[in-house]
């Protein structure tokens, strides 16, 4: 092996950890993506390098290569195009997209053209729901692909050479209805300054005043997970923002992330005062890596301000904050397994219990929580709990985004007030005559039109940021195909429930699409649906039959008896 | 989540927890399974084992709440609050046929031509939930076999992917040479980039063998060549049987683990059609005079001529232990004796003293030997094992092979009447019988060399040298040298400090402390590859657990408290052998040439 090559990739190894030789996984991601970045691929020489520097078997280091989308053991071509194969740019014409792609390249997808020039491949949501078809060239995203425009991309490539810039992308923001969040009520810094001067149980306590739930999905008390966080016994604690915002039709921390980066951080640094801890860490999507360089100089100016660092606002508190990137891999939304690939290792979920409040982050005690919220418990501490109240419902407190896209005329970000009814939301986004919405991206519900009174807060429709809207020519079997297929990719493949019963639903549904499937079979794999709900290992393998549930309840009558196409 | 905290002193208290109606105590902290098990309630699981870290993956071990209906997987659940469980719920019932359902789906179901046919844990978890047809169909994969060159085969359409093989080779052998490649319903056992078992690191102990549930992992199957051997009426076939199979093969015919079947084998053996039946522990006692020896000279240079010496001096006997040194620190390879294995030195006595003894041509001899080890099998094959001219053991069986070959016989090995081994190579020690249980080649060693020291028999009752025996992964003791014989006195007042470590994730450590100086002051260590020595042997009958391994202990130890000489250096054909062939004695020029070795500084680069 050529020893440029060698040197270069030990350069990579110790940049990775500022210059510092590194032993053990905890870098062992972060050296990898460097790798990937200025080589293109990982190649055996370079696994077996980074497995002698860090004192691991190269096996480890392929376990990890192997797991990430991101990451490859093959050289890919000088461009890679990634093609998003998420519900949302299914339905806004992905498939002439990618035959033209196919045409234009004279390769099929999962292939690299003979000059080296181009790969192909699709990739799960980049978060451009509402503006798709998507597509990354390389770092470059570019919405609204047409086939027309397939051609002049490819061109561009060809004319360039060279690298393509990174850092660019090509999108609008989307913002179709403003609230509290998004037209910056607060003062800037005030709940920061608010909490810093309050005892850290009563900045707790504002938040449970609040009534405040987490953001990502699951819904759980903000307060309380962070009073555990506080009162559990560790020499170090972590806050974690989980920025790996994977679920289908899910763009709306792309907006907070770019637009109101200075109110996240200001609530994990609130956040971090309540629970003690000194290190806030950013986990960032793959997907949205252009956003890096943004998110830094935010971190930089705050620190030039006072913010972050030692004694934040001159108080004897210390945080900083540090990001750190995915490479392609949505189960990593599931906290433990962000946790595991924050520690460099496979995005596997862990056993829980015991939970992160107690053992996260290197062991130690740490609060994830999702974007949104840490947003949300910046405007509570500067405007009160009180004010927070007024937004919402009793229960669901507080106003939410909401990422619409789908078959509706106004796709974009939406902040409605906790508790607003489907159909009047679907009256603002100009889908009035969709058959069903899918509340919560692939691992959310299915609500069929007849229950379109239904509304959106915990205590009833539980509010996923994503609402895609399925219209009245749409094919439930497409829209349970498309999620099957990705939770068959998406899978960590540790659980057998889920590994393996994504496998066999996805495979269900073809047979219903053939129609070739038998009530009695039918009865089975509701059976196994409810099984894998039941027996799966977390959050992902839980939620992967939902959609599939939710097609049998309430559309039979338009998935059986179908003509055979034999 | 739970409000509910263990506080680290609760640790160790007792809890009542009630399971499927019946309240037991559990102890704080222990996961609801072990509570489970200890109280004789049977949950079923599949990627749990008790040597291994907890992977909560199969989900077959799932129990329902009582009260929230909640589902936890009792392996992972630490017992921290009075809990009220159900183990076969509908809900639990139904999720466990789905997903034995969902693996019999990928599993190549080939149970007739299996070799774990009737020892397969997928069969006995299929059967007791009556999953009788395949709920999910079958799925058509291209054959994935992979014909390895060592002494372990891969059959990936039966793998499970429940990973005890990569935990057993990442966690419990520290050896790393099997990963979990890729993700989703591709993710894989593997090797690196798929290259040859041999190429990536494995040391061949085979212990991820012993802890597939079914037959994905098999030892290389190498009983047509000894049929073939037998059965030609040019070949002497001779066979050395080593202790820790006599110890456990009982349990491939239906015998509870711990009954040591030595002679009735032999019988078995004598049947089968070998002409003659050895006891390894003859060459183990021959170890122990070449290794004790060497030790005493390698003191004598340090301690008496004041030389440069390499010290402590570690233990050569386990293949799979040398492999692993030879490749992760080949730096230390001075301090690792150079004495051939037992069953090395073995296939040499055969084809040179004992060839020459009874007028036979070595090229006409085949020399098998019965071990509870795969990495034997490539060690045999190490090109510089052939002192003898020829290859000084031919054929290696593990104690599963042998079982089926007796099978195969049609022999009922519990129900034979015993016989003895034949002369002159069948006679061995209690110290050579207990080279099969960790910390015996020390207690041997130290039954010996005490006494050549001192001219004292070891200060212990029964011979038993307590300090070095048991189940601790690292051991150390001491055994001051109060008085010396007059050629020895250099070691009067000495303290002789030694060390015992078993299974590579502990020789691991102490190879680590080893290279950083820290174990200076040892003298000699024991290392084997396989916990619980080579009675926890990748070739030994499936399943080995701490009961099983404790349980093979003392039928091991209980052998050697039955035979009439416990010594090495009191056996009598040790004595004569350097009489009449190894005349210039233990560590001398002939012993030398025939009984010890060089070894290969390897190293772990792969690629």
């Amino acid at each position: 092996m050529a020893s440029i090559t060698t040197n270069r990739i030990q350069e990579e190894i110790r940049a990775a950890n500022g210059g510092d030789p590194v032993k053990g996984k905890a870098k062992l991601l972060v050296v990898l993506q460097r790798i990937q970045a200025r080589f293109g691929t990982i190649s055996p020489e370079a696994m077996q390098e980074v497995a002698d520097a860090l004192g691991i078997r190269p096996v480890e280091v392929e376990e990890v290569v192997s797991f990430y989308s991101f990451l490859s053991t093959e050289k890919k071509g000088k461009f890679t195009f990634r093609l998003c194969r998420t519900l949302s740019c299914d339905m806004s014409g992905k498939h002439r997209v990618a035959h033209q792609l196919e045409s234009e390249l004279g390769i099929r997808f999962g292939e690299t053209t003979p000059d080296g020039m181009f790969t192909l491949e699709t990739t799960n949501c980049m978060g451009m729901c509402d503006q798709g078809p998507a597509m990354m060239v390389n770092d470059r995203i570019f919405t609204h692909v047409t086939p027309e425009k397939v051609h002049q991309i490819v061109e561009e490539c060809r004319r360039q050479f060279g690298e393509y810039g990174t850092g660019i992308v090509d999108f609008i923001p989307n913002t179709r209805k403003l609230g509290p969040i998004l037209t910056g009520v607060s003062e800037p810094e005030a709940g920061l300054n608010k909490a810093l001067a309050m005892s850290r149980s009563d900045a707790i306590g504002e938040i449970r005043a609040a009534f405040l739930r987490g953001r990502g999905g699951a819904g759980f008390p903000v307060a309380t997970k962070w009073q555990l966080a506080a009162a559990a016994k560790g020499e170090r604690k972590f806050v974690v923002c989980n920025a790996d915002e994977g679920e289908p039709g899910t763009f709306k921390d792309r907006l907070l992330l770019l637009d109101f980066a200075d109110n996240v951080m200001e609530g994990m640094t609130i956040a971090g005062y309540a629970i003690g801890a000194e290190r806030g860490l950013i986990y960032l999507r793959g997907e949205y890596a252009f956003m890096k360089e943004s998110l830094e100089e935010t971190i930089r100016t705050r620190m030039e301000k006072g913010l972050l660092g030692e004694s934040v606002l001159e108080k004897e508190f210390s945080f900083d904050i540090e990001v750190r990137m995915g490479a392609g891999a949505y189960v990593c939304g599931e906290e433990t397994a962000l946790i595991e690939s924050l520690e460099g290792k496979r995005g596997e979920p862990r056993n829980r219990p015991p939970f992160p409040v107690n053992t996260g982050y290197l062991g130690c005690p740490t609060a994830v929580n999702n974007v949104e919220t840490f947003v949300n418990a910046a405007l509570i501490l500067g405007k009160g709990a009180h004010w927070y109240k007024e937004y919402g419902t009793g229960k669901s407190t507080g106003t939410k985004l909401f990422s619409i896209s789908g078959d509706c005329s106004m796709p974009g970000i939406y902040e409605f007030p906790m508790g607003i009814t489907i159909s009047e939301m679907l009256d603002e986004a100009g889908g009035e005559d969709a058959k069903a919405v899918q509340i919560g991206g692939a691992s959310g519900q299915c609500v069929p039109a007849s229950r379109f009174e239904r509304i959106i807060a915990f205590e009833d429709a539980p509010p996923g940021g994503s609402i895609i809207v399925i219209g009245p020519d749409r094919d439930v079997l497409d829209v349970a195909e498309n999620f099957l297929e990705f939770f068959c990719e998406e899978s960590c493949g540790q659980c057998i429930p889920c590994r393996k019963g994504t496998n066999v639903l996805l495979e269900g549904v073809r047979l219903l699409k053939r129609g070739e499937c038998s009530l009695e079979y039918l009865v089975k794999l509701r059976k196994l649906a409810g099984s894998m709900k039941a027996a799966s290992k977390c959050g992902l393998g839980q939620s992967a039959p939902n959609a599939f549930m939710g097609i049998l309840d309430h559309f039979q009558d338009e998935i059986l008896g179908r003509k055979p196409q034999r | 989540m739970s409000n509910e905290r263990l506080e680290t002193g609760e640790i160790g208290g007792l809890i009542n927890v009630t399971i499927d109606g019946k309240t037991i105590t559990a102890r704080l902290g222990e996961t609801l399974l072990e509570t489970a098990r200890r109280n004789g309630i049977y949950i079923p699981s599949l990627c749990y084992h008790e040597d291994l870290c907890v992977a909560g993956s199969c989900r077959l071990c799932i129990v329902e709440f009582e009260e929230t209906g909640a589902i936890q997987t009792a392996c992972t659940y630490p017992v921290t609050q009075s809990i009220r469980v159900l183990t076969g719920s509908p809900k639990v019932r139904q999720a466990r046929r789905d997903i034995l359902g969902l693996i019999l789906r990928d599993h190549r179901a080939e149970c007739t031509t299996c070799l774990r046919n009737g020892n397969c844990e997928l069969q006995t978890l299929a059967t007791e939930y009556g999953v009788t047809d395949l709920p999910f169909g079958k799925r058509e994969k291209p054959k994935r076999k992979i014909f390895d060159m060592g002494p372990i085969a891969r059959d990936m359409d039966k793998c499970i992917e429940c990973f005890r093989c990569v935990r057993t080779c990442q966690e419990l052998q520290d050896v790393g040479a099997l990963g979990k490649i890729g993700r989703g319903d591709d993710t894989r056992m593997a090797t690196f980039l798929n290259y040859n078992m041999l190429e990536v690191l494995c040391v061949g102990c085979g212990q991820c063998i012993n802890r597939c549930p079914v037959g994905a992992l098999t030892e290389r199957d190498d009983i047509a060549k000894v049929w073939a051997a037998i059965e030609d009426p040019t070949k002497h076939v001779v066979i050395q049987t080593a202790p820790a199979p006599r110890a456990a093969i009982g349990e491939c015919f239906g015998l509870p683990p711990g009954r040591c079947l030595t002679k009735e084998l032999n019988t078995a053996l004598k049947r089968i059609g070998f002409d003659k039946v050895f006891d390894t522990n003859f060459t183990a006692d021959l170890t122990i005079m070449e290794e004790g020896t060497e030790l005493l000279l390698r003191l004598k240079k340090a301690l008496s001529d004041k030389q440069p010496v390499a010290l402590p001096q570690l233990t050569s006997c386990s293949p799979g232990w040398i492999k692993f040194v030879e490749q992760s620190r080949p730096e230390l390879l001075d301090h690792i004796s150079t004495c051939k294995s037992p069953q090395q030195m073995f296939g040499t006595l055969i084809k040179t003293y004992y060839a020459e003894m009874n007028h036979l041509e070595p090229s006409d001899i085949v020399t098998v030997s019965l071990m509870p080890c795969t990495a034997k099998k490539f060690e045999c094959e190490r090109p510089e094992m052939g002192d003898s001219g020829f290859k000084d053991v031919d054929i290696v069986l593990t104690t599963r092979e042998m079982a089926r070959m007796i099978k195969q016989a049609g022999i009922d090995l519990p129900s034979l009447e015993k016989s003895e081994f034949d002369e002159p190579l069948g006679l061995g020690t209690g110290a050579g019988q207990i080279f099969g249980a960790t910390g015996g080649v020390m207690e041997a060693a130290i039954r010996t060399a005490y006494e050549i020291v001192t001219g004292e028999e070891v200060p212990f009752e029964k011979l038993r040298v307590e300090p070095v025996r048991g189940m601790e992964g690292i051991r150390q003791a001491e055994l001051p040298i109060v008085k010396a014989v007059d050629a020895w006195k250099f070691l009067e007042g000495a303290t002789l400090k030694v060390m015992i470590a078993h299974g590579l994730a502990n020789a691991r450590v102490v190879i680590d402390k080893l290279a950083a100086g820290e174990l200076a002051d040892v003298h000699f260590i024991e290392i084997m590859a396989c916990p619980g020595g080579c009675l926890g042997g990748g070739g030994q009958p499936i399943p080995t657990t701490p009961e099983v391994r404790e349980a093979r202990a003392r039928a091991i130890y209980k052998e050697d408290e039955g035979m009439p000489i416990r010594k090495s250096h009191e056996n009598p054909v040790i004595t004569k052998i350097y009489e009449e062939f190894l005349t210039d004695g233990p560590c001398g020029q002939t012993s030398h040439k025939l009984l010890h070795t060089h070894y290969t500084a390897r190293g772990s680069k792969i690629v």
